[in-house]
């Protein structure tokens, strides 16, 4: 039985995604979570200076989509053959596009300024890249991303729009109605549902 | 063979299309390597499947996203590792070059050439160096002269592509000076006929990028 240690914050943020798979997955692993003033005491025994960091019977493994991915594929969540891998690594990639757009709003102090640079990203990243999403959505008509069953590109989407709707409000996804669907879905599975109950209560 | 047609501005002349070329000249396999000009993007956009570019269409089918293109052609071509967890390494490696040219992007684009100037000094001390004495520290580990496992893996190219053909270019090698081996490995992924080959062709084909 493979030893996991899932290194990072005490947030969702990065780490999310892989504490999603395994939690979908059903499959045991350390949640190893600290706080941001110990962050000098992990720092130095990361490959990279980064987490999150994924310990794999000790052998490290850093980046958020490497360690998620490589869960996925682990663990029957990446897709039924190439093809699929491949589509659902590139919405993945798309969620991790949308995160970097966050940092300067997360970041901004004055609540005013916070609100126009939410408002701007929203107008001019957020809603263009669902247009197009949720014409993939249709397109593939099995109300997944990819193929015809969850993926971890569906938990991607669910872990950056599900915090999003928290802080910003339903009407983010509003014009949206297959992710909608679809977030909710995610929402609703009895073990994702369960994590969530029972995970810590973070701001990220 | 599938048909390959790798669709990407003309400008940046390497930029995030660059790691694919290299992979597939590595690997001696052909592909339609489409470039348009900026004036062209407002018609491309719309049908592409995000609105962004580079795109790859393989048979037809299309897939969006640079690092997601390069990993599938990685995989492909037998380029991408030797087992899972090999992969993930290089995936790792990638995601690192991603970031990377995510960071560089802030002085790329500054027009003032003042603050320009300003920003890479900055960036080359509080982003590059730190991490040029990780991998070191990385290649060190792993003991062979490759990033992962013991042979060439798209890691490698990405590196060669980031910090050999991008910033050796730009800044000279002072910034390498203490980290021989991924030198090293830059220079030998430099020197391996394909890419010596891919090189030559597309500096005789294409203009140098006006930055």
């Amino acid at each position: 039985m493979v030893h996991y240690k899932l290194i990072y914050f005490n947030l969702r943020g990065r780490g999310e995604l892989a504490r999603l798979v395994l939690h979908h997955q059903e499959v045991a692993f350390e949640d190893f979570r600290f706080e941001r003033e110990e962050w000098p005491k992990y720092k130095a025994g990361t490959p990279f200076g980064q987490v999150p960091v994924l310990e794999v019977d000790g052998k490290p493994l850093a980046q958020s989509n490497a360690i998620a991915r490589y869960l996925a594929r682990q663990h029957g969540l990446a897709g039924q053959n190439e093809w699929e891998q491949s589509q659902a690594d590139m919405y993945v990639d798309c969620i991790y596009d949308l995160i970097s757009g966050t940092r300067p709003i997360i970041y901004e102090t004055d609540k005013e300024k916070q609100k126009e640079i939410l408002q701007k990203f929203l107008k001019e990243t957020v809603n263009p890249h669902l247009e197009k999403l949720e014409q993939q959505l249709i397109k593939n008509g099995t109300g997944f991303l990819v193929g015809k069953s969850i993926t971890w590109a569906d938990l991607a989407y669910y872990s950056f729009f599900s915090p999003m709707t928290e802080r910003f409000g339903d009407s983010v996804i509003d014009n949206s109605p297959h992710l909608k669907k679809l977030v909710e879905h995610v929402a609703n599975i009895p073990q994702i549902k369960k994590y969530v109950e029972t995970r810590p209560k973070t701001t990220l | 063979m599938p048909v390959y047609k790798l669709h990407y501005f003309n400008n940046p002349r390497q930029g995030r299309a660059e790691l694919s070329r290299l992979i597939l000249s590595q690997a001696g396999v052909e592909f339609q390597d489409i470039r348009f000009a900026h004036c062209e993007w407002p018609a491309i956009k719309p049908t592409t499947p995000f609105g962004h570019v580079p795109i790859l269409e393989v048979d037809g089918r299309v897939l969006a996203q640079s690092n997601t293109i390069a990993r599938y052609l990685a995989k492909k071509h037998g380029l991408a590792g030797q087992d899972e967890w090999e992969e993930a390494l290089a995936d790792m490696y990638a995601d690192n070059i991603h970031d990377l040219l995510n960071a560089v992007a802030v002085p790329f684009v500054e027009k003032d050439p003042v603050k320009k100037k300003e920003l890479y000094q900055n960036f080359m001390r509080i982003t590059i160096a730190p991490h040029v004495a990780a991998v070191e520290k990385q290649l060190k580990k792993n003991n062979t002269g490759y990033l992962v496992g013991n042979q060439l893996t798209w890691a490698d190219l990405a590196y060669y592509a980031y910090f050999s053909d991008f910033l050796e270019v730009k800044f000279g090698s002072a910034f390498l000076k203490a980290a021989p081996r991924l030198k090293a490995l830059i220079d030998r992924v430099k020197a391996l006929p394909n890419v010596q080959k891919w090189t030559a062709y597309r500096d005789a084909t294409y203009p140098e990028d006006k930055e």
